[in-house]
């Protein structure tokens, strides 16, 4: 056998699909072979078989349509809109590949043709139509459109309406017939029913109504949906078990019925529910006095008892509600039972003591450092992590303060601020302190400050103060003073006083009295005005404690040597009011901090020196930064630095100030430069020489005539006291004079020791003092040491070889800088964004607005080509139609003219014909 | 005007007589009764009209001359007197009867001379008036008014000429009077306004000064004063356009160049000059040296040698003359051998307690602003006036640090000032056993040769603890990481104590303070010799009274 060439196989096999059905109407005829609806013809038999199986024929109707169906979308290529040149990739799926229907139908544009002419046909054209036509009636009466409907019907129908609806319209308002259960419309005010709650069920009475008042076919149907649902629901609920029948359709009245019943049957559920509630709260009222009285812890009243059930019985309501708020109250007023503390053992009270100095010292050195300093251990925390999370913010804050001092400034006070963050927090500890406070004093052998319940708290040995603090016991020191008042006292003073509340009020008052008596006058005073004793005495205490202030300075002015206790005891006095009135005594030592400014910052008077030392042992000076002390320090350093001394007072002044300003860094060991400047100018203006060369970086003053120390050999060495702070009311004698200078040198020599020490841990210590090391060997120098008694020179001698011993060790421990140890700054770095799934059709532009806006134009693009394309097929449909019209109204004419044309023909022919008939008949005629 | 004038004319006819003989009896009168001064108002009145009536009434302008002098006594009369013959000259100058003509008759000639002469008495008596507190500013009003009158007139010219003696009296005038509004009203009135008047007064200021022997100490401060208040300089030639007296009409017209101009302002300040100035007055030349005075010279040259002594003076004199140098060095190019030397050597103990501090701080950044100077040059300036910090205010080193920290950021190799890590083991090793010498030497006067590049900055780190909590919070700025760009010096400028107290003050106390929790038992007295307690420093050092 002769194999056929392998190519003409391939060919065949690929044509096969093709050729196999020939033509299209060969194609259709078999495919309908082969669906079975046409075959070759059957006997009258096998017909009549068919015809009887009735149940068979339907579903071969059924499947006879569905072949057809198949089959004319099949032999229709125009019938679907598919990818033509199919799938892209190549993908394995299980769906059939060479299928058409594969390749994914993305529109069937003969069906949506047809819908969009349908729909069309069914909104453009009744309009077009209806086009400049007005008016029209639509019939909405009682089954106008149903043909099934008799006009008997209909008539009967209408009129049933027509009397319901007035029926109807009486009712609503008619009291009388309320009794009817299905017309039963309740009286309400405010929502509530008036009667009482048993029938409060309007909600599905009105049902009825509701039924009635419906008339429109649309409400009918609404209506209909409303009673199928119910059913539905009805044979949900009690249905199941009726399965087994057979179901029947309930007429109305049997649907209306069930819903009734059974919204009585809710109705007395709800009632019964309600009473048995009610019941309860009589019980649980009945009970109420009981509760009450383990509530409160009160004996139970009989009266209430018997009030009880009367109340119960709802016949006084309104003292019912009275007595319950007033007693809620009472209950919200009350005190919660306090937990009272065990009685400490002393060494639990000692080790608290202990534990509570621990920690204010670790607050100050947190102050001292510039943190932030809270009372409450979790807030702190809180704030700590917050902290972190602020820090840049904090930086821009400390960066902001560097912008502008004085603005800055402000926000670096709120900052510090926070350190005492709440004032009830401060007030509490104060409290603390105060009460516990034999403690503290117990700790430092400070047993002055011992408790009032002490005895001693008289001891005439110990400071008589009262304990500002000590508010819980304060009271019985009252008690104590009023009754030792009626015993009266050895020095004459008296044990009350008004108090003062002004300075004037105060010299006034106290003025009789000796100086030195007057901690015992200000001791009294405290007691006798208490803050617990009188809402007003806190106001009072408050004002006193500044004219106390005021008064300080006012002795300091006028000071005699032996009044220095007294300040001392007076100081101690305010800083104890301090502890209760912190913010007015800062007030008062801020203002005269600010008339010190305003009036006289370069002469300050011994009244402003006892007021700066007072501030500083009030005020804790270490701290970074304090409301009070940071301007006193301020001003402290303002004098020192700008004040060119001219007479021995202004020297003694500064050098009061120097040890002051020492004193007040020497916890913090903070750096004081005008402090420097200001002792080494001193010491140079005061050498018998003038240095014949610069002796260091601090600015030198030529000194007043006279200031020199010239032959003060023989003078001994004596320290400042107060009386040399101010100007000598009558000329000093030279040898006085001397002495003087001689003090001052010493005194600057001790203090420039003190600060040498306290400062030898700075980095710069070397270069600070080395002018120091320089200017003390220029006085020891011989020409300067002859005019200076051996004592001093000795004493100068002394401290130059410390502060030299000291310059040494400070630049061995020196070491080079290294400050930038810093982790260092991360580049900013700018990572390519990856997208997972990125979609080319999507934008991904990073600017939100811009590609919202984008989004926005693309849609109304859509939009915009679609509108036109649905008006440009509109126009086209009404094209259509108006020539269909046109095409109809031609014809007609057409076929009238065309009538009319054959009409006069026929008659003309038949005319004609006459005519023809009698000239023939004529003819004939003639030739007859 | 004319109409005015015959009606004020048609009324005293009759008066005209008495007038003529009444003249003695008139002053008697005056001398008699002050209650007559209307009389003499009206008089005066009279007497002007008279004397536009008709040429017969000249002798009229005599008696209102005598009556114009008699300033002291009856300074009314006296103004109003002058007034009127401010009146009747500008009339007359108008219609050209003072001008000499040659075509002209012996008569008219010899009326001529004669009102020329009174003309002269009346600048007298005008001027005279300039000493007056009350009449100085009416009678500067009338003088420029003639001014401008004899300028257009006098002559008989078409052009203006200008009345040099009149102009003359009337600066010298000025300047001599004790009257200090007089001169505020000529610079605002005139000078400012009028571009001529301003090129003439400094041309007579330069007179005045060159052709007096001696000027004594307040006068040049009059003149200096003066000189300043002549403030707006012009830019351009064409801004000079307003012209009290009328516009020259040639281009090429002195009063039209602006190098005419300012020559004239030179001249005039270097006439002030070359009386030798005091210290003081020197300190004021120099404080407005680069704003006010030096643009307005065409050869700032010749002001250099003034300023590089002043410069080479010292103190506060030099830091004065830092700003006109500058001047110098960028508008003229002028090259200042070893500058930044000398300016280093200005860093000395007082600037930064001088009042110039932030005048010269502004002026010290411009100068080391230049991102080209060398490290060593930079390093420095930092090392020393970190140095000078140690001794300074608060508000210097307020100052200081952020400006630091700009030089840090601008010269990264002056960094190595605040982090240096030693390299070898050998160096470690001999730090830990000697410390560290600073390497720096103070006294070097050449920037280039201090070594401070090699030092660390212990003075700032020092200052980080300093009692001020604001100062020690900015010191600290230098140890953290440098992630600010720069600071703005001028944030930091200006502070004092008095403003720094403020700040601190300004804040009302709304928390409570912090109260030392432990209330000291000793403040003034003397701890007990049996306890531990070691005495304060106050205590121990200071005397209060009780031992």
């Amino acid at each position: 056998m002769l194999l056929p060439p392998l190519w003409t196989l391939l060919f065949d096999s690929r044509d096969t699909s093709t050729n196999m059905a020939g033509s299209q109407l060969k194609r259709l005829k078999a495919s309908l072979k082969d669906q079975g609806i046409i075959g070759p013809q059957r006997s009258k038999k096998q017909k009549r078989q068919n015809a009887q199986d009735a149940k068979a024929s339907t579903d071969k109707r059924l499947q006879r349509h569905e072949a057809l169906a198949s089959i004319r979308e099949q032999f229709n290529p125009f019938q679907f809109k598919t990818n033509a040149r199919g799938p892209k990739f190549e993908v394995t799926t299980n769906k059939p590949q060479n299928d058409k229907l594969a390749k994914g139908i993305q529109g069937r544009p003969g069906l949506a043709k047809a819908t969009a002419e349908q729909r069309r046909r069914e909104t453009l054209l009744v309009e077009m139509q209806r086009r400049n036509k007005v008016g029209g009636i639509v019939d909405r009466r009682f089954g106008e459109d149903d043909p099934n409907m008799t006009l008997e019907d209909k008539m009967m129908e209408r009129f049933a309406h027509e009397q319901m609806k007035s029926h109807k319209k009486n009712t609503v308002f008619d009291l009388e017939g309320s009794d009817d259960e299905q017309e039963q419309v309740a009286l309400t005010h405010a929502g509530k029913t008036l009667f009482d709650d048993d029938d409060i069920e309007a909600g599905r009475d009105d049902f009825d109504e509701d039924v009635s008042d419906m008339e429109s076919d649309d409400e009918r149907s609404a209506r209909k949906k409303f009673l199928k649902r119910l059913r539905a629901e009805e044979e949900a609920a009690e249905g199941e078990g009726e399965d087994g029948q057979p179901e029947r359709k309930k007429t109305k009245k049997e649907v209306m019925e069930e819903v009734i019943a059974k919204s009585k049957a809710f109705k007395y559920e709800r009632q019964a529910a309600k009473e048995e509630d009610d019941d309860l709260r009589v019980e649980l009222d009945k009970e109420l006095p009981e509760l009450q009285s383990l509530l409160f812890q009160m004996r139970p009243k009989e009266t209430k008892d018997s009030k009880g059930p009367a109340v119960m019985a709802g016949i006084d309501m309104d003292q019912l509600e009275k007595e319950y708020n007033m007693r809620l109250k009472q209950a919200a007023r009350e005190a919660r039972a306090e937990v009272t503390d065990r009685t400490k053992t002393d060494e639990e009270k000692a080790e608290e003591g202990v534990k509570r100095l621990k920690e204010m010292e670790e607050k100050r050195l947190r102050r001292m450092r510039g943190e932030i300093v809270s009372d409450d251990e979790e807030e702190e925390e809180q704030k700590k992590s917050r902290k972190k999370g602020d820090d840049q913010e904090v930086q821009d804050e400390a960066d902001e303060d560097e912008f502008g001092l004085g603005k800055g400034i402000k926000l670096r006070m709120t900052a510090t601020e926070m350190g005492l963050d709440d004032e009830d927090d401060f007030l509490l500890e104060d409290d603390l302190i105060a009460s516990g406070s034999e403690l503290d004093m117990d700790e430092d052998d400070m047993s002055d400050m011992d408790g009032s319940d002490d005895e001693d708290a008289y001891d005439p040995d110990e400071d008589e103060l009262v304990n500002g603090g000590e508010d819980g016991e304060s009271k019985e020191v009252a008690t104590k003073l009023h009754a030792q008042s009626k015993g009266g006292d050895e020095d004459g003073i008296p044990y009350t006083f008004t108090c003062p509340e002004s300075h004037e009020q105060l010299l006034e008052i106290l003025g009789s009295l000796p100086v030195t008596k007057l901690p015992v006058a200000v001791q009294r005073i405290r007691a006798l005005y208490h803050p617990k004793l009188d809402a007003k005495n806190k106001e009072r205490l408050g004002n006193f404690a500044q004219a106390l202030i005021e008064h300080i300075a006012y002795l300091g002015d006028n000071f005699e040597p032996t009044w220095f206790p007294t300040i001392e005891n007076l100081i101690r006095h305010v800083h104890s009011l301090a502890k209760t009135f912190p913010i007015e005594i800062s007030k008062a030592y801020r203002s005269r901090l600010e008339e010190i400014k305003e009036n006289r910052p370069l002469a300050l008077n011994v009244g402003d020196l006892m007021l700066l030392t007072a501030i500083g042992t009030t005020y804790p000076t270490s701290d970074h930064f304090h409301q009070v002390v940071t301007p006193a320090m301020l001003s402290i350093t303002r004098y020192l630095g700008q004040k060119i001394p001219q007479t021995l007072a202004d020297y003694s002044i500064g050098a009061y100030l120097s040890i002051l300003a020492l004193q007040y860094q020497s916890f913090s060991k903070r750096y004081v430069p005008e402090f420097v400047n200001f002792c080494l100018n001193t010491l140079c203006s005061l050498a018998a020489e003038k240095p014949k060369e610069k002796l260091g970086l601090f600015p030198v003053h030529e000194p007043a005539a006279g200031i020199r120390v010239k032959g003060a050999s023989k003078v001994t060495v004596r320290k400042l006291n107060c009386g040399d702070c101010q100007q000598p009311k009558s000329a000093r004698s030279t040898s006085d004079d001397s002495a003087l200078k001689v003090a001052i040198i010493s005194t600057i020599t001790s203090v420039l020791r003190t600060a040498s020490e306290t400062w030898c841990k700075l980095p710069a210590f070397y270069e600070t003092f080395q002018p120091a090391q320089r200017v003390l060997q220029h006085l020891t120098t011989k020409s300067n040491a002859a005019q200076l008694p051996a004592a001093l020179v000795k004493q100068l001698k002394d401290t130059t070889t410390s502060i030299s011993r000291l310059l040494q060790l400070a630049q061995v421990s020196r070491r080079p800088l290294e400050l930038h140890h810093h982790k260092p700054l991360a580049i900013k770095t700018y990572v390519p964004k990856f997208e997972d799934s990125f979609d080319p059709n999507k934008h991904y532009d990073p600017d939100r607005e811009r590609a919202e806006l984008a989004k926005l134009r693309a849609e109304h693009k859509k939009e915009r080509k679609g509108a036109l394309r649905e008006l440009r097929k509109d126009a086209a449909f009404m094209q259509r139609e108006n020539l269909k019209v046109k095409k109809a109204k031609d014809e007609a004419y057409e076929k009238k003219y065309k009538r009319l044309v054959a009409e006069i023909q026929g008659s003309e022919g038949q005319a004609a014909n006459e005519y023809a008939r009698e000239k023939a008949a004529r003819l004939k005629k003639n030739k007859r | 005007m004319p109409s005015t004038v015959k009606v004020q004319a048609a009324k005293p006819v009759v008066k005209r007589k008495r007038s003529e003989n009444g003249e003695p009896i008139k002053k008697r009168r005056k001398s008699e009764a002050g209650e007559e001064k209307e009389d003499l108002a009206s008089q005066i009145q009279n007497l002007e009209s008279q004397i536009n009536e008709s040429r017969k009434h000249y002798n009229n302008i005599a008696t209102l001359i005598e009556y114009a002098e008699k300033q002291n006594e009856d300074p009314k009369t006296a103004i109003a007197a002058a007034e009127a013959l401010c009146r009747v000259f500008v009339r007359l100058l108008a219609s050209g009867s003072l001008v000499k003509k040659k075509d002209a008759s012996e008569k008219d000639a010899t009326v001529a001379k004669w009102l020329r002469d009174r003309l002269t008495d009346h600048h007298k008596a005008l001027v005279a008036m300039f000493k007056s507190t009350k009449l100085a500013t009416q009678a500067l009003v009338l003088a420029m008014a003639l001014l401008k009158a004899e300028a257009q007139y006098l002559e008989g010219k078409d052009e203006a000429v200008f009345p040099w003696p009149l102009f003359n009296a009337i600066i010298s005038a000025l300047l001599t009077s004790p009257v200090e509004e007089v001169r505020d009203e000529f610079c605002d009135k005139f000078i400012d306004e009028y571009d001529d008047i301003r090129f003439y007064t400094f041309e007579g200021i330069k007179d005045f000064l060159t052709e007096r022997e001696s000027v004594d100490e307040e006068l040049q401060n009059t003149v200096f004063n003066f000189l300043l208040k002549m403030e707006d300089i012009p830019e351009s030639s064409e801004d000079l356009e307003d012209f009290y007296i009328e516009q020259p009409v040639k281009k090429k017209h002195p009063l039209r160049s602006l190098s005419q101009h300012k020559k004239r302002a030179q001249e005039a300040w270097l006439a002030l000059m070359h009386l030798g100035l005091s210290k003081e007055q020197r300190k004021k030349v120099l404080d407005v040296m680069a704003s006010s005075i030096a643009p307005w010279f065409i050869k700032p040259e010749l002001l250099m040698d003034f300023l590089t002594d002043c410069y080479n003076t010292g103190g506060s004199i030099s830091l004065l003359a830092l700003s006109g140098v500058f001047y110098l060095i960028q508008e003229r190019n002028l090259d200042y051998p070893s500058f930044y030397q000398k300016l280093y050597s200005l860093l000395d103990t007082d600037i930064l307690h001088s009042k110039y501090r932030s005048r010269f701080f502004r002026l010290l950044d411009t100068f080391l602003g230049s991102s080209h100077l060398p490290a060593v040059l930079v390093a420095s300036f930092i090392k020393r006036l970190a140095r000078l910090a140690l001794n300074a205010p608060p508000s210097a080193i307020v100052v200081i640090v952020p400006w630091f920290y700009n030089l840090f950021k601008k010269h990264p190799l002056t960094t190595f000032m605040m982090h240096r890590i030693p390299r070898t083991k050998e160096e470690k090793e001999l730090i830990e056993k000697e410390g560290v010498l600073d390497p720096f030497l103070p006294d070097e006067e050449d920037p280039m040769e201090t070594h401070a590049i090699d030092s660390s900055l212990w003075e700032i780190v020092q200052l980080q603890s300093h009692y001020h909590p604001n100062v020690a919070t900015i010191a600290k700025i230098i140890s953290e990481q440098f992630t600010k760009q720069a600071y703005n010096l001028e944030d930091f400028l200006d502070h004092s104590y008095g403003s720094l107290i403020d700040a601190e003050m300004s804040k009302e106390v709304k928390k409570a303070p912090v109260i030392e929790f432990m209330i000291p038992k000793h403040i003034f007295t003397k701890a007990d010799p049996g306890t531990e307690q070691t005495d304060s420093p106050l205590v121990s050092l200071w005397d209060f009274g009780s031992s």
